[in-house]
């Protein structure tokens, strides 16, 4: 009893502590309040734990947690004293001279100065060691209100006008209309507004003008094509398994145009969370459903693995990263060798989550390649029918063969030889009427006619739809095992599924699967519990997601990562406003759209102004619309509609665009895996090109598409001179160059100011027009160029223009 | 990110992060740093400072090498028929034995000798055992060190060339050029930093995937370089288009960009694109000289054998490999062998014809790759590597013939130059040449070694992805191969 109370008065003890922890200490004098999770965990972390970590802990001192770090250590010193930086054993080692012996670390270079420094300040200032604020739960916060500005109604103004007003600066006015219908064109489609479209939006009196296009464009089936590309690179969507043979995925394009079709729908997010992991354990499986769990089938896969066991470690690790990031906006693949460095996911959770997905199979293996990824989508009816046809079909082939043998058995030496190779057919049709009698003949044909009959009822049967999918699962999975440091080979304990335990949720419970079911339901639970209002991830991350692709980055940055090594938020308030928003709002994205793009925020122009521009520098405080180049994808469809052939049918199977000889050159086949399409389809638009994992197509790999074997939060965006190669050397572009020419020579008497209309959608300028004039002129006159050829040059610049390359 | 290999800056990520996100980078970067100085584009100042972060630029230590030739002999040739000398097979040839082999054919316990059909014999002042099947390479084995129980993790063509190439089984991790040029960033801005030449029988299993630079942007990929035609893609002009019409048409588009730019002053990207259009056209003119070889001395085209047929293609690419060394390219792939069966080193059915054909085209052109880089003085400086993604078995794969299956359990590599010891072997397989029993090294260690040798901390060149600051040796501590440097 009194021990209990001993230990009792320690933990509240230690919970005084830990809560004056969390009370940030304020700062005397200025001293600049240090941020544990920013400057000193990390530095713990990476210079500390590989003896004083969770798993080692010399000497009696461990940094994964305050407690420990507190903790009298073996020596009977303290490493860490609140307050007191004299009596922290920590600065006197980290201080210590080379020559004692006592200095730590033990090896490589000394702490800085400015390291000790950091230290000590957070010693004297109370070693907070607060929790890293997105494993907090989301905060309730309500809009600021501005006492000097009126800026916009829209919530979101209110949070950006608050932190502009903070650090004194003022939000940019807003861009002129002509800026702003390519920039939410672009934002929306992926495509350029027509000269019409620009004029009409200019000369729209309707006070609402802006609130009509914004309508009219998340109403237009092409808004699915160009969100859906962002989600496709978050879950590293390819129609090929890489590897040797990097062999096609049947049916890959069915996921593409169900993210697509999601998104134009307008779907709810947290359905679509629920359909790619649990389409087919759902309450209502549907075609769509199914279709979503090709999830599961993206990633890679080695059809030839050295090591099996490995191989499918490594296929679900894939899955566990992909979905880590993807939903969660957590490296939880950091997990897989040992506890999370510095996140608080130990080992375990990680395989916890691969306990989620026990029953999920691989890919395939090499002897079947479809059985475990291609769901048939038909009714037991049909199934039993084409059964029932295919067994009577057999039965009279068997029937014609044995009447077939009584005639040849009859033939000579010779032919009997002949029949037992390809001419059998040849030599049956020349000579076994002669040897069978009237009534066997006769016997003879009313079999092959029998045959043609079932044939055709066979072939007239409905064809059995196929998608890529989730197709085969495993109902009872064994046990999921820890893997001692990440070896499939070396198996640790058995771990049940359950949930990170960052959450501070309680353990799943998962319904025994029947004894006839097609899957575990586990990731059921887990689905449910990623796509909860509860979940203090999910719409956070998916709204992070949305806002940098309206702005060009996040209000976290790394979008993939939430985690202590992530960026903070620059608008923390904000995204947990928005977060709750979507929820509030039944998940869906096109109001979510909607209310970003009508905010003022968005609608600012990106000129600079010097005072703004020393003060941020990167925009971080947002006052003003960041500039950004068109994507790989928007590059090419844009260059397509300048030249007035975009194909703009939405949907359905991939093309293959055509690539040089040098590229196909590349392969170990040439040309293996690639297809011919027709022009018509060469000419659609870029999210439809299939996506063969080593065979990039060449100029949307040098506009920084991205490596599609992990997921890819944000796309690089690099200025390199094989940008310019492609964009002036490439047949594409100088097909397009010759397609706009004639198109502006067609429409007008005026090609050059009609090229400049047609290309960036508006009146050309004096100079530009001049500049054209100019350069055709001397083509022809000096260089000895038909008029045709220097106009398809002048056609080549414009569409090099960087007003053609960039969004104001 | 002064140092991408100084750990207190790459630690915390965002520097490197955020560069690589808002400029221009690896190959160019540099120049674009110069040219929008030269050109006075002053209002780009910004952009130049973070493009000079990718500038050529010292590594963690002084590295001897500066560049890197890595003869990748696809397939993998087999160490106990070329410089893994086992007496122990000699005469045993059909005879049955216990032995654990891993190949494309599964597991064995047992196996059926196959005499190595090539005699072996002694060379140099260190006296290495080599066999005929290198009349050439026999004599420069005084400045190579052989690596004689490399290990690889995978037995099958498209992991084990990923792990060659990249230190992992899986795609979409960079490649160890796209590492160098990271780490040490590229000299000739006119040129690309890591350079691939593929065999005339085409590229290797999964292609452009042994190139890739993954997660990494894609101005650090390797780029293809072929000898003839235009040696990049979309280099060449099109059609009725020559240098002064081209000039014509810069000037036009120079002139409305910067009409543009003016505008809008402090978008240094805006000043970064017009100057990548020059870097380009400067491009299109030092490329074509680099594979330009019309001013070679008859002597040493002869030497690399590029008067003969046999060794004209592998000899041509050797030659053009030391062309780009002396330009400053970082880091070269040459391919020997290409697409699949014979084309390549992997000899599943014949092995002599197999070996015989490859070996004869490629022996006499390294050779001389070695000695003029020698004769040069850039051997010091030019790290070259040989080998294959594995080795082959000492046993036979069928029934009857002498062809091999694949070995990861032991195999040779060997390197020479840029600060590597001549004339040293490192490491044994056992008697058979089935597995390496003597300091076994990983593929990494090989790896590891390469970038020390450029100055590069292998334990501490990284890249912050996926909430990993990823290596190309991993995350476990990997140490270069001491012995041979």
């Amino acid at each position: 009893m009194k021990l209990a109370s001993a230990a009792a008065r320690f933990i509240l003890c230690l919970l005084a502590i830990t809560l004056a922890g969390w009370s940030a200490p304020r700062v005397s004098g200025a001293e600049v309040q240090v941020d544990f999770v920013r400057e000193i965990k990390p530095l713990l972390a990476r210079r500390c734990f590989a003896c004083h970590g969770p798993e080692t802990g010399e000497g009696g001192l461990r940094f994964d947690s305050r407690e420990a770090a507190l903790a009298e250590l073996d020596s009977g010193s303290y490493a860490i004293v609140p307050g007191d930086v004299d009596a922290s054993e920590l600065l006197a080692r980290v201080t210590a001279d080379e020559d004692s012996g006592m200095q730590m670390p033990p090896e490589g270079d000394p702490l800085t100065t400015a390291e000790i420094d950091t230290l000590r300040r957070w010693i004297e200032q109370g070693a907070d060691w607060r929790k890293h604020w997105a494993f907090l739960p989301m905060q309730d916060v309500a809009p600021p209100t501005s006492q000097q500005n009126q800026w916009g109604e829209n919530p979101i103004d209110a949070f950006v006008l608050a932190r502009l007003e903070a650090a004194d600066l003022q939000p940019n006015p807003p861009a002129d209309r002509r800026t702003l219908i390519r920039r939410a064109y672009f934002n929306l489609t992926g495509l350029p507004p027509t000269r019409q479209q620009v004029e009409a939006f200019v000369r729209n009196e309707s006070p609402d003008a802006w609130e009509q296009l914004v309508e009219q464009l998340l109403a237009s089936p092409h808004y699915g094509e160009q969100w859906a590309r962002h989600w496709l690179d978050v879950v590293r969507f390819a129609e090929t398994n890489s590897f040797e043979r990097d062999a096609a995925k049947p049916n890959a394009w069915k996921y593409r145009d169900y993210v697509i079709r999601s998104l134009n729908n307008d779907k709810p997010y947290d359905q679509f969370v629920r359909e790619q992991l649990a389409g087919d354990e759902l309450d209502e499986v549907t075609e769509d459903s199914i279709i979503a769990t090709g999830y599961y089938r993206l990633g890679i896969w080695d059809d030839e693995p050295a090591d099996p066991e490995q191989a499918l470690a490594d296929e679900k690790d894939d899955l566990i990263s992909t979905t880590g990031q993807a939903f969660l906006g957590l490296t939880l693949g950091c997990a897989r060798c040992h506890d999370h460095k510095i996140d608080p996911i130990p080992q375990t959770d990680y395989y916890a989550m691969m306990a989620f997905f026990a029953d999920v199979t691989s890919y395939g293996d090499r002897g079947d390649q479809t059985g475990n990824n291609q769901w048939l989508f038909d009714t037991d009816e049909d199934r039993r029918a084409r059964q029932a046809l295919d067994e009577r079909a057999q039965r009279i082939e068997r029937e014609r063969t044995s009447m077939e043998e009584v005639g040849v058995k009859r033939m000579s030496a010779t032919d009997q030889r002949r029949s037992e190779t390809g001419e059998r057919q040849a030599l049956l049709e020349e000579k076994l009427q002669r040897y069978l009698n009237s009534s066997e003949w006769q016997l003879y044909q009313e079999t092959l006619a029998r045959l043609e009959r079932v044939r055709r009822e066979r072939n007239a049967l409905p064809a059995v739809q196929t998608a890529l999918a989730l197709a085969r699962c495993e109902p009872t999975p064994p046990a999921t095992h820890v893997m001692v440091r990440g070896n499939p080979h070396v198996l640790g304990d058995v771990v049940e599924p359950h949930f990170p335990h960052l959450f501070e949720v309680p353990e799943p419970s998962i319904p025994a699967a029947a004894s006839d079911a097609r899957s575990a339901g586990r990731r059921r639970v887990l689905a449910d519990w990623i796509a909860s209002p509860d979940n203090m991830l999910t719409a956070r991350v998916i709204v992070n997601r949305v806002w940098q692709h309206h702005f060009g980055r996040g209000i976290v940055r790394s979008a993939n990562n939430f985690g202590e090594l992530g960026d903070p938020p620059t608008h923390p308030e904000l995204l947990d406003w928005l977060a709750q928003w979507l929820i509030d709002h039944n998940w869906q994205l096109k109001p979510l759209h909607r209310l970003i793009m009508t905010s003022q925020t968005y609608r600012m122009s990106s000129a600079g102004n010097s005072r703004a521009l020393e003060a941020d520098p990167t925009n971080d405080l947002l006052w003003r619309f960041d500039m950004r180049r068109l994507s790989a994808e928007e590059v090419r469809d844009a260059a397509l509609a300048a030249a007035g052939v975009l194909n703009d049918r939405v949907y359905g199977p991939s093309f293959y665009p055509t690539l040089s000889e040098e590229v196909l050159a590349t392969q170990s086949h040439p040309g293996d895996g690639w297809g011919d399409s027709s022009p018509e389809e060469e000419a659609r638009r870029s999210v439809y090109i299939h996506r063969k994992r080593s065979l990039l197509e060449p100029l949307l790999t040098a506009f920084d598409f991205p490596d599609i074997d992990s997921s890819c939060e944000a796309r690089f965006a690099t200025t390199q001179p094989q940008q310019a190669l492609a964009m002036l050397n490439s047949a594409f572009m100088n097909q397009q160059a010759e397609r706009l020419a004639l198109r502006v020579q067609t429409a007008s008497d005026d090609p050059v100011a009609e090229s400049i209309r047609v290309v960036l959608g508006r009146e050309p300028t004096y100079e530009e027009v001049a500049a054209g004039t100019q350069l055709i002129d001397r083509l022809q006159t000096h260089y000895d160029r038909t008029a045709d050829e220097a106009l398809r040059q002048w056609c080549l610049v414009v569409l090099n223009l960087n007003e053609f390359m960039y969004l104001d | 990110m002064s140092k991408p290999s100084s750990s207190a800056a790459s630690f915390c990520r965002r520097t490197r992060r955020e560069f690589l996100w808002e400029s221009g980078c690896g190959f160019g970067g540099a120049a674009l740093a110069a040219m929008l100085a030269a050109d006075g584009l002053a209002p780009a100042a910004r952009a130049a400072d973070s493009s000079r972060a990718l500038a050529p630029r010292a590594g963690a230590y002084n590295g001897k090498a500066k560049s890197v030739i890595f003869l990748f002999m696809y397939g993998g040739p087999s160490h106990v028929d070329t410089f893994d000398y086992k007496p122990a097979l000699v005469g045993k040839d059909g005879v049955m034995v216990d032995v654990k082999t891993h190949g494309r054919g599964g597991h064995r316990n047992q196996g059926r000798i196959v005499e190595p059909r090539w005699k072996f014999a002694q060379h140099g002042e260190c006296g290495k055992w080599v066999s005929s099947l290198f009349p050439h390479l026999s004599t420069c084995v005084d400045d190579i060190a052989f690596l004689h129980s490399m290990t690889a993790e995978s037995p099958i063509h498209g992991s084990a060339m990923l792990m060659m190439n990249s230190g992992k089984l899986q795609s979409g991790y960079p490649a160890m050029g796209s590492w160098v040029n990271y780490g040490l960033g590229s000299p000739n801005e006119n040129l690309p930093g890591f350079v691939v030449m593929l065999d005339r029988t085409g590229g290797p299993i999964s292609g452009a995937k042994n190139w890739s630079s993954g997660y990494m942007p894609a101005t650090y990929a390797g780029t293809v370089f072929r000898p003839e035609g235009s040696p990049i893609n979309d280099l060449s002009l099109p059609e009725n288009v020559d240098r002064p019409l081209r000039r014509e048409v810069l000037d036009s588009l120079e002139q409305l960009n910067r009409r543009h730019f003016d505008a809008r002053p402090d978008q240094s990207d805006l000043a970064a694109r017009i100057a990548s259009y020059e870097l380009a056209f400067r491009m299109q003119q030092h490329a074509p000289e680099a594979v330009d070889i019309s001013g070679e001395a008859a002597t040493t085209l002869s030497a690399y054998g590029v008067d003969r047929a046999e060794t004209r293609d592998f000899g041509m690419r050797c030659l053009l490999a030391r062309r780009l060394v002396e330009r400053g390219v970082r880091f070269i792939q040459v391919y020997s062998g290409g697409a699949h069966n014979d084309d390549n080193w992997d000899a599943h059915g014949d092995l002599e014809a197999n070996h015989s054909k490859h070996a004869l085209e490629t022996d006499q052109p390294i050779a001389a790759l070695l000695k003029d880089l020698k004769q040069r003085g850039l051997l010091e400086e030019t790290l070259v590597v040989w080998g294959g993604e594995f080795g082959r078995q000492p046993t036979a794969e069928y029934e009857v013939g002498t062809g091999r299956d694949h070995n990861s359990y032991g195999f040779t590599m060997w390197a020479a130059g840029g600060g590597v010891k001549g004339g040293v072997s490192v490491g044994a397989t056992d008697e058979l040449g089935s597995a390496a029993v003597e300091s076994p090294m990983h593929v990494k260690r090989l790896h590891a070694t390469i970038l020390r040798q450029l100055g590069l901390d292998p334990n501490g060149l990284s890249y912050f992805y996926r909430g990993l600051d990823q290596k190309l040796v991993g995350v476990e501590h990997v140490e270069p191969i001491h012995e041979i440097v």
